[in-house]
C-alpha cells in the first residue's frame, strides 16, 4: 500500500526527481574525475575514465526510475505512441485492415441487435418470466368444409398457424376467457384478455388521425404489473357495458398529440366519433404484449359496444374465436403444472360447444406457452430471415478477421529486419512482443470504434430497409451493447491472436541473416515446388475466397428470386399510379351516406389537373383477397375472388376490356347489380361461351334478407394479378361497391393515374380530402409500385443486403489476395530479376504470378463449391422460381470470383514484369 | 569492454544493500563516498559498480531504510547525503545476522575438519 502511495507521490514529482538524479550522478562523475586527477591523470583522460567506470548513464537512469513510476504504464505509453506512428505511416494497410474489421463488427452488431429486440428480449414488465400465453392446439381440419363443420371454431377474427401435425392458435371465444377467469385462481394470479382494434380514428383538438388501438380486459394492466406514467390505467370497473368511456394512451402518443403525459391525462378525445376521456398514460418502455405492434391507444374491451351495437353477441358466441389471453403464474407454480390444472376446465367448457360428432372428435386442447417475450408474431415472421442474415454477417466477420490476420502476418514478415535490429540492440524479447501486441490491439480498437459507428448507421439503414415505407412499422432495434462487447472482443482476440503469432515468430529470427538480407529467412514459395505447400497467408486467402463464393452464390440466388418476382406479369400498369386509403364509416359517416361520399370524392379527384383517371376499390389489387360463395347456373365456382370497385377501374389500372363494358358511374344503388369478370373466370366457368349478359349469384354474408345477390355480367376483362405475387392468379369477379352491400365495406383504396411522378399530387389530394371532410384522415399514401414492392419486401431486403455483403466479401478477399501477391512479388524481386536477366519475357512473368492466383482461387473454389451445393437448401424457402442449386447462379458466382481474383492479382503481376534485372540484382 | 583485474571479487547478489547500510552506520555520506569506502575498506577486493549503486540507494530510500537530503560536501558542492534511519538499523541487524549464519555455514562446508579426506 505504502509503495503504491509512494509511487504516486514520486510519479507526481518525477521531473524534479529526474533532475536530482542527474545532478547526483554528475556530482559522482566530478568527484571521480577529481580523484583521478589527484592521482596524476590528465583531466580529459580522468573524465573519460570516470564515465567508463559509471557505465551506461541512461541505464542507471532507467533502473532508478523503475522505482518511482509504473514502468509498464510508461512503456505502454511509448508503445501506443510508436504504434500510432507506425499506423499513420502505413495508412493503406491501416485503413484496409481497420475498415474490413469494422465492417464485420458493425454488420454483426446491427443484425444481432435486431435479433435481440425481436427474438430474445423480454417484455419490459415486472417478472416477465412468470407470464404465460394461452393457446390451443388441434389436429388438422378444414375450416371451409362444405358438408358440415369439422371444427368448433365456426368463425374467427385473428390468426391460426397450421403445420403438418395440426393447428395452433391463441384466439378464444369470450366465454372461454370467463371460464378460465373463474377456474384459474389456484395456479394463475391473474388472467387477462386483449384483442387488436386495428386502426382507430382519433380526433384530438379538431385533428383527425389514425392510431393503432388495442382492446384490453380490466385485468390487463394489473396482470402485467404496469404502473402508469400519468393518471391511472384501465381497471376492472372500466371494462363493463355502460361504464364511462375511458382510454389509456402510450407515452409516445401522448407526447406526439398532447406534448406530454401530464398534459394528456384527463383530456377528452373522440375515438371513431365517440367521446372518450384519456385517464392515463403507459410508461415509455411499455409497448403492449406484442413486440411486433406498439398500440397508441388502449381501450376497455367492452368499449367496442360503443362503436358497434351488434358487438354484444360476440361476447356470447361460443364458436366465434377472437380474444387473446395471457396469465401470470403464481409464485412456485410451474408452467406445466398450470397447463395440467387448466386443461380440464377448458375441455369441460369446450366439449358442449361442439355441434356435431366430427367437431367432438377433434376438440382443441389448451396449452400454456412461455410469455416472457410477449407474443411471437414477429418471431414467426423474422426469425428465419434474421438467422440467415446473421450467418452471412458471421461469414463476413470471418473474412475480415482472416484479412486482418493476413495483413498482420505480411507486415510482420516485412518488419523482420526491424525486429532483428531491436533485438540485437538489446531489447528484451518480451518487450518486443509486447510492442507488437500493443500495435495489433490498437488496430483492433480502431476497428472497434469504427464498427460502433457502422453498427449505428447499419441499424438505421436496416430499419429503413425492413420498413420500406410502411406506416406503423414497429420494429425498432437499439444498439445492443452486449453484442457490441462480443464483437469487439472478437476483433480484439483476432488482433491479439494474429498480432501474437507473428510477434513470436519474428522475434525468433536468426539475427545475422535477417540483418543482412531480408529475403533469406522466409520460406520458399510453392511456385516451383511440385507439391504446393501453403503458407499461412495463402491458406487464409484460400479461406477468404471460399467464403466469398458462398456469399456470392447466396446473393446470386436472392437476386434471381427478386428479378423473377419483379418480372412477373401483372396484367395492369403499375407505373404512375398513386394509392391511398380512406375510412369514412370509422370517422362517423352513417352507412347511408358512405357510398355517396366515396363517389363524390372520386369525381373531385379526377378533376385535379394532371390526374388522368381516378378510381377506387376495397383494396389495392396486390393486397386484395376476399371470397364469397359464387354460383353460375346453380353450380358453385372454385376459388373465385371478389373485388369491390368504383367506376373506371379498368381504365385507370389499364386492364384491357376483352368484351362488353366496364363498371361506370351509372351503376349505382337501385339499378340492376352488374359484374365484370376476369378472362380466367369466363374461361373456367363458361368455356367458349360469351358470358356477357349471363347471371351469377353471390351468397354467403353478401346475401340480402337471406337471398343471394344476383349479378349480371356486363364485361370481360383481361386476366390481371389479384393478391400476392407468389400466388396463382384466381378467377375474379369485379363488382360495383355502390350496388352491392358489404358488411365489411369500410376502408377504400383510391387509385389515381397521373402524369409524371404520382407523389407530386399528394399535397393536392390531401387538400381535396380535407375540404371534403376533415374528419377523414388519409393513410398509406404511396405509389402502386411501392405497394407491390412492400409485398416482396423480404426478397428485396435479402437481395440488396446479400449483394452488398457479397461485394463486401469479394472486396475484402481481393484485398487479401492483392496483399499476398504484392508481398510475394516484392519478396522475390531478385529471383524474378535473375529470370528476366536470363531471358524471361514480361508475359511469362505475368503468367507466373497469375498462375499462383489461379491455384489459390481454384483451391478456394474446390472447398466452397461442395459446401455451397450442400447448404443452399437452407435458404430454399426464401427463393421463388429458383432452384437452390441453380447452375447458372453458381457459374456466375464462380466467374465473378475468378475475374475479381485475376484483377487483384494483375497489379502485382504487372509490377513483377516491370522489374529491371539490373536493379533487382543490385539489391543483393 | 574493460576487463576487471582478476583479483577483484564479484559482489554477491543482495549484499550491496547490506554493505551500504553498514557504511552509513557511523554517519551520513554521499554516493561517491559510499562507493569509495566500500572499495577501500575491502582492500580493493570489492568493486562497487556505480551502475547498481544508485538504483540500490533509491531502493533503500523507497523502503525507508535510508533518508536523503541535499547538503554541502567538504569541497563546498551540493551533494545528496544519505543517512541510515531507525528502520534501516533494524534491517541492518537482520541482514547482518543472516549473513553471519551464511558465512559460518559456508566456512564449515568449505574448510574440511582435520582428518577428513583421503
Amino acid at each position: 500500500m505504502s509503495s503504491l502511495f509512494r509511487k504516486f507521490t514520486w510519479w507526481a514529482q518525477r521531473r524534479r526527481k529526474e533532475e536530482e538524479l542527474r545532478e547526483e550522478l554528475q556530482f559522482h562523475l566530478d568527484e571521480e574525475t577529481h580523484e583521478r586527477q589527484a592521482d596524476g591523470v590528465a583531466e580529459d583522460q580522468a573524465r573519460w575514465a570516470a564515465h567508463r567506470d559509471l557505465g551506461n548513464v541512461t541505464l542507471v537512469h532507467e533502473d532508478t526510475r523503475t522505482l518511482w513510476t509504473w514502468i509498464l504504464l510508461e512503456q505502454l505509453g511509448q508503445d501506443v505512441r510508436y504504434g500510432l506512428r507506425t499506423m499513420f505511416k502505413n495508412r493503406v494497410f491501416t485503413t484496409l485492415a481497420a475498415l474490413s474489421l469494422a465492417l464485420g463488427i458493425g454488420a454483426n452488431t446491427a443484425i444481432y441487435s435486431f435479433m435481440d429486440s425481436i427474438l430474445l428480449r423480454s417484455l419490459p414488465v415486472r417478472d416477465p418470466a412468470s407470464l404465460v400465453v394461452v393457446k390451443w392446439r388441434s389436429r388438422p381440419f378444414n375450416m371451409a368444409a362444405t358438408n358440415g363443420s369439422e371444427f368448433v371454431m365456426h368463425s374467427i377474427d385473428g390468426r391460426t398457424y397450421r403445420d403438418s401435425a395440426g393447428t395452433t392458435a391463441a384466439i378464444f371465444p369470450f366465454p372461454a376467457f370467463e371460464r378460465l377467469q373463474q377456474t384459474s385462481a389456484p395456479v394463475l394470479s391473474s388472467v387477462f384478455a386483449y384483442f387488436p382494434a386495428g386502426n382507430v380514428n382519433v380526433m384530438i383538438k379538431g385533428e383527425a388521425e389514425l392510431a393503432d388501438g388495442e382492446y384490453v380486459s380490466g385485468d390487463f394492466f394489473r396482470g402485467l404489473a404496469v404502473s402508469p406514467a400519468a393518471g391511472r390505467l384501465i381497471i376492472a370497473d372500466d371494462d363493463r357495458a355502460g361504464a364511462p368511456p375511458v382510454a389509456v394512451i402510450s407515452m409516445g402518443y401522448s407526447q406526439r398529440r398532447f406534448g406530454g403525459a401530464a398534459e394528456a391525462a384527463g383530456q377528452p378525445i373522440l375515438i371513431n366519433n365517440v367521446a372518450f376521456t384519456v385517464i392515463g398514460v403507459t410508461p415509455s418502455e411499455f409497448f403492449g404484449v406484442d413486440p411486433g405492434a406498439a398500440p397508441d391507444v388502449y381501450l376497455p374491451m367492452r368499449a367496442n359496444l360503443l362503436f358497434d351495437s351488434d358487438a354484444a353477441r360476440l361476447y356470447l358466441d361460443q364458436n366465434y374465436y377472437w380474444v387473446q389471453m395471457m396469465g401470470r403464474l403464481r409464485p412456485g407454480v410451474r408452467r406445466a403444472q398450470a397447463q395440467a390444472a387448466l386443461a380440464g376446465p377448458f375441455e369441460q367448457w369446450v366439449a358442449p360447444t361442439a355441434t356435431n360428432d366430427r367437431e367432438r372428435a377433434n376438440l382443441p386442447v389448451l396449452r400454456l406457452e412461455e410469455g416472457a417475450g410477449g407474443l411471437d408474431s414477429l418471431r414467426r415472421q423474422y426469425s428465419k430471415p434474421l438467422y440467415v442474415l446473421l450467418a452471412m454477417v458471421g461469414l463476413i466477420l470471418a473474412i475480415a478477421c482472416a484479412n486482418t490476420a493476413n495483413l498482420l502476418l505480411a507486415r510482420a514478415v516485412a518488419r523482420n529486419r526491424e525486429m532483428a535490429v531491436r533485438l540485437s540492440l538489446g531489447a528484451g524479447r518480451l518487450r518486443v512482443v509486447r510492442q507488437l501486441l500493443t500495435e495489433s490491439v490498437l488496430l483492433a480498437s480502431l476497428s472497434g470504434g469504427l464498427g460502433i459507428l457502422i453498427a449505428v448507421v447499419g441499424i438505421r439503414v436496416l430499419t429503413l430497409l425492413l420498413a420500406n415505407g410502411q406506416e406503423g412499422f414497429t420494429l425498432y432495434a437499439e444498439l445492443n451493447w452486449h453484442v457490441l462487447g462480443v464483437t469487439l472482443g472478437l476483433s480484439l482476440l483476432c488482433g491479439v491472436l494474429f498480432g501474437l503469432a507473428p510477434a513470436i515468430q519474428s522475434t525468433r529470427p536468426a539475427l545475422m541473416p535477417a540483418l543482412k538480407d531480408r529475403s533469406v529467412s522466409e520460406p520458399r514459395t510453392s511456385l516451383r515446388g511440385r507439391v504446393p505447400r501453403l503458407s499461412l497467408t495463402q491458406a487464409l486467402v484460400v479461406a477468404q475466397i471460399a467464403i466469398s463464393l458462398l456469399l456470392l452464390v447466396a446473393a446470386g440466388l436472392f437476386v434471381r428470386t427478386l428479378s423473377n418476382l419483379q418480372s412477373i406479369s401483372l396484367g395492369f400498369n403499375r407505373d404512375s399510379v398513386l394509392l391511398f386509403e380512406l375510412n369514412a364509416p370509422q370517422a362517423g359517416y352513417p352507412e347511408s351516406r358512405v357510398a355517396a361520399f366515396y363517389a363524390d370524392l372520386r369525381r373531385r379527384l379526377s378533376e385535379v389537373p394532371g390526374v388522368r383517371d381516378a378510381t377506387l376499390s376495397h383494396a389495392s389489387l396486390i393486397r386484395a383477397g376476399r371470397a364469397y360463395p359464387i354460383t353460375v347456373d346453380g353450380q358453385p365456382t372454385r376459388g373465385t375472388r371478389i373485388l369491390y370497385t368504383g367506376p373506371r377501374f379498368f381504365t385507370t389500372m389499364q386492364i384491357p376490356m376483352l368484351r362488353g363494358r366496364e363498371i361506370a358511374e351509372g351503376d349505382r344503388q337501385g339499378t340492376l347489380p352488374v359484374a365484370v369478370v376476369s378472362d380466367l373466370f369466363a374461361r373456367t366457368n363458361f368455356g367458349d361461351e360469351d358470358p356477357v349478359g349471363r347471371r351469377i349469384e353471390v351468397g354467403g354474408s353478401m346475401r340480402v334478407r337471406g337471398a343471394p345477390v344476383v349479378l349480371e355480367i356486363v364485361g370481360v376483362a383481361a386476366t390481371a394479378r389479384y393478391g400476392g405475387l407468389k400466388r396463382e392468379i384466381p378467377p375474379v369477379v369485379y363488382v360495383a361497391y355502390a350496388q352491392v352491400p358489404s358488411p365489411q365495406l369500410e376502408e377504400m383504396t383510391y387509385a389515381l393515374r397521373t402524369d409524371g411522378d404520382p407523389l407530386r399530387y399528394v399535397a393536392a389530394v390531401r387538400q381535396i380530402v380535407r375540404e371534403a371532410d376533415a374528419r377523414v384522415p388519409l393513410t398509406n399514401v404511396k405509389t402502386q409500385a411501392a405497394d407491390i414492392d412492400q409485398t416482396i419486401n423480404q426478397e428485396i431486403v435479402f437481395a440488396r443486403l446479400c449483394s452488398a455483403f457479397a461485394v463486401l466479401a469479394l472486396i475484402i478477399a481481393c484485398v487479401g489476395l492483392y496483399g499476398t501477391m504484392a508481398y510475394g512479388v516484392a519478396r522475390r524481386t531478385s529471383e524474378i530479376g535473375i529470370r528476366m536477366a536470363l531471358g524471361a519475357r514480361g508475359g511469362s512473368v505475368v503468367w507466373m504470378v497469375l498462375r499462383e492466383v489461379c491455384v489459390l482461387a481454384a483451391l478456394g473454389l474446390a472447398i466452397s463449391v461442395p459446401i455451397a451445393l450442400g447448404t443452399s437448401r437452407v435458404i430454399q424457402s426464401f427463393l421463388f422460381d429458383t432452384k437452390p442449386n441453380d447452375p447458372a447462379t453458381l457459374a456466375f458466382a464462380v466467374t465473378i470470383l475468378l475475374c475479381a481474383a485475376l484483377l487483384a492479382g494483375y497489379g502485382p503481376a504487372r509490377r513483377a514484369s516491370r522489374i529491371s534485372p539490373m536493379i533487382a540484382l543490385r539489391q543483393d | 569492454m574493460v576487463l576487471k583485474p582478476p583479483s577483484r571479487v564479484e559482489l554477491l547478489r543482495g549484499t550491496l544493500d547490506l554493505l551500504i547500510l553498514r557504511t552509513l552506520l557511523p554517519g551520513p555520506s554521499h554516493g561517491h563516498a559510499i562507493a569509495k569506502h566500500i572499495q577501500r575498506t575491502s582492500e580493493d577486493l570489492l568493486q562497487v559498480e556505480t551502475g547498481s549503486l544508485y538504483p540500490a540507494l533509491y531502493r533503500l530510500e523507497a523502503n525507508g531504510w535510508v533518508a536523503a537530503s541535499w547538503e554541502k560536501s567538504e569541497k563546498g558542492k551540493r551533494a545528496r547525503y544519505y543517512r541510515i534511519t531507525p528502520l534501516g538499523r533494524k534491517q541492518l541487524a537482520r541482514e547482518q545476522s543472516k549473513w553471519d549464519a551464511f558465512a559460518r555455514a559456508m566456512g564449515l562446508l568449505l574448510k574440511p575438519a582435520a582428518g577428513e579426506g583421503r
